[in-house]
């Protein structure tokens, strides 16, 4: 249909108005249902694999070896957060694997819809680190439940030209005055609770207690005030480090290197009460139709070649050592990285995979103090 | 169905086979009910059925990852006793009140406009009018993104003509971007409903009024204004219904202080994982637009026979 035609016709009086509304009708039928052809002509292929993953993640460069086999890579599924991802699990969708995070470990093994890793099928697994693999609720009795994969940390990215540091790089840097309306947070419980935790010097063992909750809470409130912006986009606030309208902000590994790649003077600082590290991994799905496949892609994920793409693409720190023989240990600190891993995962601090109802309960309070009660 | 057999007119000429058909025949209510059906139908499934399903789940609770199906109130009472459920939804309906006002009156002069001194073409400049909204709702809240933002074309115009110093921080993630960003993007919504009873006016009634005696501002207020009501209501209900639930624009352009009752509601169903909760609050969200709507309908309607 020409709807500049259409518009002709209209102006010369040749169509009368029913006729042009009728045609609008079509347009707008075919515009609503365009959106269906293409999703049903690249249907994804039943015979390989499907991983159900962060955006970032949909990308060959992170299954190598498992293209080298099957000529495609696996199908991908996107997800925004592991919380969305396991709602939607449990509403019924099916994938072969999927990519929580440690600190979802525990909820996602409850809700019954994963099986255990059997490891020896993994050519990898040798490799991977022993810290990563034995974090807290992976390894019991049943078995192992999640590849590790990537890990990080959430710290504070600031510019080093705006940001007047006092002393050392501190979580005290998100609680300066002087920058009140100049902060940035990520909006997720997820992170940011566990950040108040290391500022209010609770340890994370206790974080469940009654006592933490008042604790935790005290240091977010006092930290609301000074918040420009709560935002789960990390672009967002990427782009108003980059502009100056943030000076400081909490943030993952990669916004740091995003913005160090275009040259913005920014640092991802190294708090002296130790930042706040994740571990994200594989887990199976109980029902996985291409069980065969999902290992050949597990395995390909934990693959040296899929590590050194991670590090050096997106900063994160890789599950398999040998990703780091390709790095000299400049790019690594410059990451915020190390050639020994452990270090970092040693001075930093391990969420611990908690339950259901601390889950909602913290998600609650922290949803009401950034309402500001 | 008393009204079957009463509207079914005896035919004479009634040879058909019986059954379904000649039923259709005969009856004037049952072959309105099959044309309605395919709206039914859709109603039913898409509406009726889920917001059942809501109001049952309203009333059980949460335990752990599943639900505990025994009814209770405790959600209800929870949104009594907690006051960040009242913020929220007092927060929501200021936003949403705000922005249906704003663009009512923005939106009046041009419907006004076309109705009355567009002769020519009017219907390419109600298409114009609706032009924006023929791209994607999060393109159009992301410009005003590129507009309102802190290097954005009016802290950096302003900037330019050395107007202040510093870029102005209160024009995005703040309540007032919220409310820019909603009037704009319901515009449409206002703009069409409005346009249609002006366009309806009987112009012979102004040219009489204009015959008697009356000023152009008097011929506005007692007679296009009150009769053209019936647009500038289904503008305001069109408005006000759909931007108090809204969610996407305050998580997009709102700062700490705009997040909507929408956000806490979907927050139930994400993140903090209490979907019996977030039942509830929409329940008590739809009760609060219908009682508003039916006062806003039941005071118009005063001031409307007062005028008449």
């Amino acid at each position: 249909m020409d709807v500049v035609d259409n518009l002709n016709a209209v102006r010369n009086g040749e169509l009368s108005r029913r006729a042009f509304t009728r045609s609008l009708l079509a347009a707008g039928v075919g515009l609503m249902t365009a959106p269906l052809l293409p999703r049903r002509a690249m249907a994804s292929n039943p015979d390989e694999a499907t991983i159900f993953t962060w955006g970032g993640y949909d990308i060959a460069d992170f299954y190598p070896s498992y293209i080298e086999k099957n000529g495609v890579p696996p199908n991908f599924s996107i997800f925004g957060g592991t919380e969305e991802a396991l709602t939607k699990m449990r509403g019924g969708f099916v994938v072969d694997a999927a990519h929580p995070c440690n600190a979802g470990l525990k909820r996602w093994k409850q809700s019954g819809l994963f099986q255990p890793i059997d490891t020896s099928r993994l050519s990898n697994w040798g490799d991977v680190m022993p810290e990563l693999v034995n974090m807290a609720e992976n390894v019991d009795d049943q078995g192992t439940w999640m590849a590790p994969f990537d890990w990080g940390g959430t710290s504070i990215t600031y510019r080093t030209d705006l940001f007047e540091l006092e002393g050392e790089e501190s979580w005290d840097m998100l609680w300066d005055q002087r920058y009140g309306g100049r902060l940035g947070s990520l909006g997720s419980g997820g992170d940011a609770w566990w950040c108040g935790a290391i500022k209010a010097g609770v340890p994370f063992k206790d974080i469940a207690t009654d006592d933490a909750f008042e604790r935790i809470s005290a240091v977010m409130r006092e930290q609301r005030p000074l918040i420009r912006l709560y935002s789960d986009d990390t672009t967002t606030l990427e782009q108003a480090l980059a502009s100056g309208e943030m000076v400081a902000a909490m943030t993952w590994n990669s916004s740091a290197v995003a913005l160090q790649y275009d040259e913005v003077p920014v640092k991802f600082a190294k708090p002296k009460e130790g930042q706040l590290t994740w571990v994200c991994g594989i887990m199976l799905h109980k029902d996985a139709p291409n069980v065969d496949k999902a290992y050949e892609m597990i395995d390909a994920m934990l693959s040296p070649a899929a590590g050194q793409f991670m590090i050096g693409e997106y900063g994160y720190g890789h599950s398999n050592a040998r990703a780091f023989d390709e790095f000299d240990d400049e790019t690594l600190v410059g990451l915020g990285l190390s050639k020994n891993p452990a270090d970092i995962l040693g001075a930093g601090h391990f969420m611990i995979p908690q339950d259901q109802n601390w889950e909602s309960r913290m998600n609650e309070t922290f949803e009401m103090i950034k309402a500001g009660f | 169905m008393a009204d079957v057999q009463m509207s079914s007119a005896p035919s004479a000429r009634s040879q058909r086979p019986s059954g379904l058909r000649s039923m259709l025949y005969k009856s004037e209510t049952a072959r309105g009910y099959l044309l309605l059906s395919p709206a039914l139908l859709v109603m039913v499934v898409g509406m009726l059925i889920p917001f059942t399903i809501l109001i049952a789940m309203s009333f059980w609770t949460r335990d752990g990852f599943d639900f505990d199906t025994t009814m209770s109130m405790a959600n209800y009472q929870t949104a009594m006793d907690v006051p960040i459920y009242n913020a929220f939804l007092a927060r929501s309906f200021w936003i949403s009140g705000i922005t249906t006002v704003a663009t009512v009156l923005l939106c009046y002069p041009m419907a006004y406009y076309v109705a009355f001194h567009v002769h020519r073409n009017k219907m390419l400049w109600i298409i114009l009018m609706t032009l924006p909204f023929w791209t994607s709702y999060l393109l159009r809240v992301f410009s005003w993104k590129v507009i309102l933002g802190y290097e954005g074309v009016i802290n950096s115009g302003l900037l330019g003509l050395g107007l202040i110093d510093a870029p102005l921080e209160f024009l995005l993630y703040s309540q007032t971007a919220v409310i820019i960003t909603l009037a704009h993007a319901w515009a449409a919504f206002a703009i069409l409903p409005m346009y249609v009873s002006l366009e309806k006016i009987d112009r012979s009634l102004l040219e009489a009024a204009a015959d008697l005696g009356d000023g152009p501002a008097r011929r506005f207020f007692r007679i296009t204004l009150p009769l053209s009501i019936p647009g500038v209501i289904s503008a305001t209900f069109l408005i006000f219904i759909p931007t108090t639930g809204d969610y996407i624009t305050p998580a997009l352009v709102g700062g700490p202080n705009s997040p909507m009752i929408g956000n806490l509601i979907q927050l139930q169903f994400g993140a903090v994982n209490n979907w019996p909760m977030g039942a509830a609050l929409s329940v008590i969200l739809t009760l609060w637009i219908a009682a508003v709507g039916l006062v806003f309908l039941f005071v118009t309607r005063k001031s409307q026979e007062s005028v008449v």
